[in-house]
């Protein structure tokens, strides 16, 4: 045990870091939010009235509620299917958790400046479409429901193989003899999944959707490099392209603090289940 | 038999997951001329090392390279040394492991766009918004780096049974030397761990490069605009210096991320 005098000088640090590198902006970042860009007028409502009134704001906001929803759902069943699919016993089983986890051990502007390459009027997945006598097909129309859903599957692709790592691991904490026992007792294997594997695996399974839900909520990367500021807009693309495009801080702030509220309301059962009641 | 069925499946979707690695390669190696062709070759018709030369003249390559080795390299470092004490502290003192528990789990969630706004802001005040040597992009990576390393370091100590601290104590040792002496040494592999995560990070980040550095660019960004400007050869050959690395680490931290660590699902 060390005394408290010691505990709080190596916690100081930290914590003063954390005061001026995230608390202090945060502050500014409010601030900025409430002024009125032409006249420095503070407080005031302007930047929240020109995100009112702009409709690629409201794009932005519903493709930021929807997005996450359809890419950690996609997630979420690709990883567990991955991971039980790999917990079986099958030949080369370290090479193909290697090839799973592949996509996420790429950074992930390599990842998606290759993948939009792909998916490009004229790219690969479409000459795959020309030599098999397919008609193309415009996966990134700005706007469209398919640029929609090629993000989401993208994004999705890069980041399942965090869902089946824990989800992996958690399946191998699971004691061999559960299964043993449910399969003496009659149990099939579909029945074993639903009563036993799955109900086990929910801490996990909770731990996985909080953590790819936190994340998936400030995506940025991932619609920007794909489809542009305007293709597919989410809150982060939104807020960069007021603050590079437009040197529009105000707005800037303002869509960056929604989005801010939003991972804050997001974040309360994570918070929740790390402090223990 | 149906075991025969999940190898292939497995064995398909392996292959899959190749396919972006392989066309990364594959444009690098290939003329830029062949990269426009119309349908696109899944495999060099011709083989070239032009690209990866002109990514050395043409690209400032060196100074972007620099800038993330150097970046990621002073991010570990700081996020070490502020995290270190840290988790120690939260490991071994349980009151104090709550707060701290918050406060970053709070430095990880907070959207990126939210804070990288505000700190351009700041960051033009203090001459540090797009500086040359990326010290505004490495105070912003340490701010990311810093719950990696408190969340792999607090397990560490964790882990070291508090037996032994008090054994050393009672055979003479300050708690400062049984610090140094027993403690340290035990939670060195997962010092590397940390490091070699918190690398990482840095190395791999693209929003706050992208807005801190518009035009002293580190390689993420470097990347985009090239790739952006339509030069898949020359940009796939900054990307293959780019994955090299990246690749290799995620490799050796597959154990970690199995672990389930860094999920928060281990308190």
């Amino acid at each position: 045990m060390i005394s408290s005098r010691v505990a709080f000088w190596l916690v100081v640090p930290a914590l003063v870091f954390l005061a001026i590198f995230l608390l202090y902006p945060t502050l500014v970042a409010v601030r900025l939010a409430f002024t009125d860009g032409a006249s420095g007028v503070f407080p005031s409502l302007e930047s929240f009235r020109v995100l009112a009134g702009d409709g690629l704001f409201h794009r932005a906001l519903l493709g930021n509620l929807t997005l996450p929803l359809v890419a950690v759902t996609l997630e979420l069943v690709a990883g567990l299917g991955l991971a039980l699919l790999l917990s079986e016993r099958l030949p080369a089983r370290r090479l193909l958790r290697t090839a799973i986890i592949l996509p996420f051990a790429l950074p992930e502007i390599v990842f998606l400046t290759i993948l939009r390459r792909v998916l490009e009027p004229h790219g690969y997945a479409n000459g795959g479409f020309a030599l098999a006598g397919l008609p193309g097909f415009d996966f990134l129309a700005p706007g469209s429901m398919s640029a929609f859903f090629s993000v989401a599957v993208v994004d999705a692709w890069r980041t399942t193989p965090v869902v089946f790592l824990i989800l992996l691991g958690a399946l191998a904490a699971i004691p061999g003899e559960i299964h043993e026992a449910a399969r003496l007792d009659g149990a099939r294997g579909w029945q074993r999944l639903r009563r036993i594997t799955l109900p086990l695996l929910g801490p996990a399974l909770v731990a996985a959707l909080l953590l790819r839900g936190l994340d998936e909520l400030r995506i940025f990367a991932a619609p920007l490099v794909l489809t542009g500021v305007e293709g597919v807009p989410v809150l982060s693309t939104y807020a960069y392209h007021q603050w590079a495009d437009y040197d529009a801080i105000g707005p800037a702030s303002a869509a960056s603090l929604v989005l801010a509220c939003l991972a804050v309301l997001a974040s309360i059962p994570l918070i929740k289940r790390r402090i223990p009641a | 038999m149906k075991r025969r069925w999940l190898f292939a499946a497995a064995l398909a979707l392996g292959a899959t997951n190749l396919l972006p690695l392989w066309l990364v390669v594959k444009q690098a190696f290939s003329p830029e001329k062949e990269s426009f062709s119309w349908p696109p070759h899944f495999f060099p018709q011709e083989w070239t090392l032009v690209n990866l030369a002109a990514a050395a003249e043409v690209v400032p390559l060196g100074s972007g390279l620099l800038m993330s080795l150097g970046v990621a390299g002073a991010t570990v470092l700081s996020s070490l040394l502020l995290a270190l004490p840290a988790a120690f502290a939260a490991a071994r003192r349980p009151p104090l492991d709550g707060p701290l528990d918050v406060a970053f789990v709070a430095a990880r969630m907070l959207p990126t766009i939210a804070v990288a706004i505000p700190l351009a802001v700041i960051f033009v005040g203090a001459g540090l918004y797009n500086g040359p040597f990326g010290i505004g992009l490495w105070l912003a990576h340490t701010l990311l780096g810093l719950p990696f390393a408190f969340l792999v370091l607090r397990a560490a100590f964790r882990g070291v049974p508090r037996e032994l601290e008090e054994a050393a104590r009672l055979d003479g040792a300050t708690s400062r030397q049984a610090f140094w002496r027993i403690s340290l040494p035990l939670v060195r592999p997962s010092l590397a761990t940390a490091a070699v995560l918190v690398f990482l990070v840095s190395w791999d980040e693209f929003a706050y490069a992208i807005l801190l550095q518009v035009t002293n660019r580190s390689l993420p960004p470097l990347l985009y605009y090239l790739s952006a400007f339509g030069y898949p050869g020359l940009s796939s050959a900054v990307a293959l210096l780019m994955l090299v690395p990246a690749v290799v680490i995620v490799l050796l931290l597959e154990p970690v991320l199995r672990s389930g660590v860094l999920a928060g699902s281990h308190r």
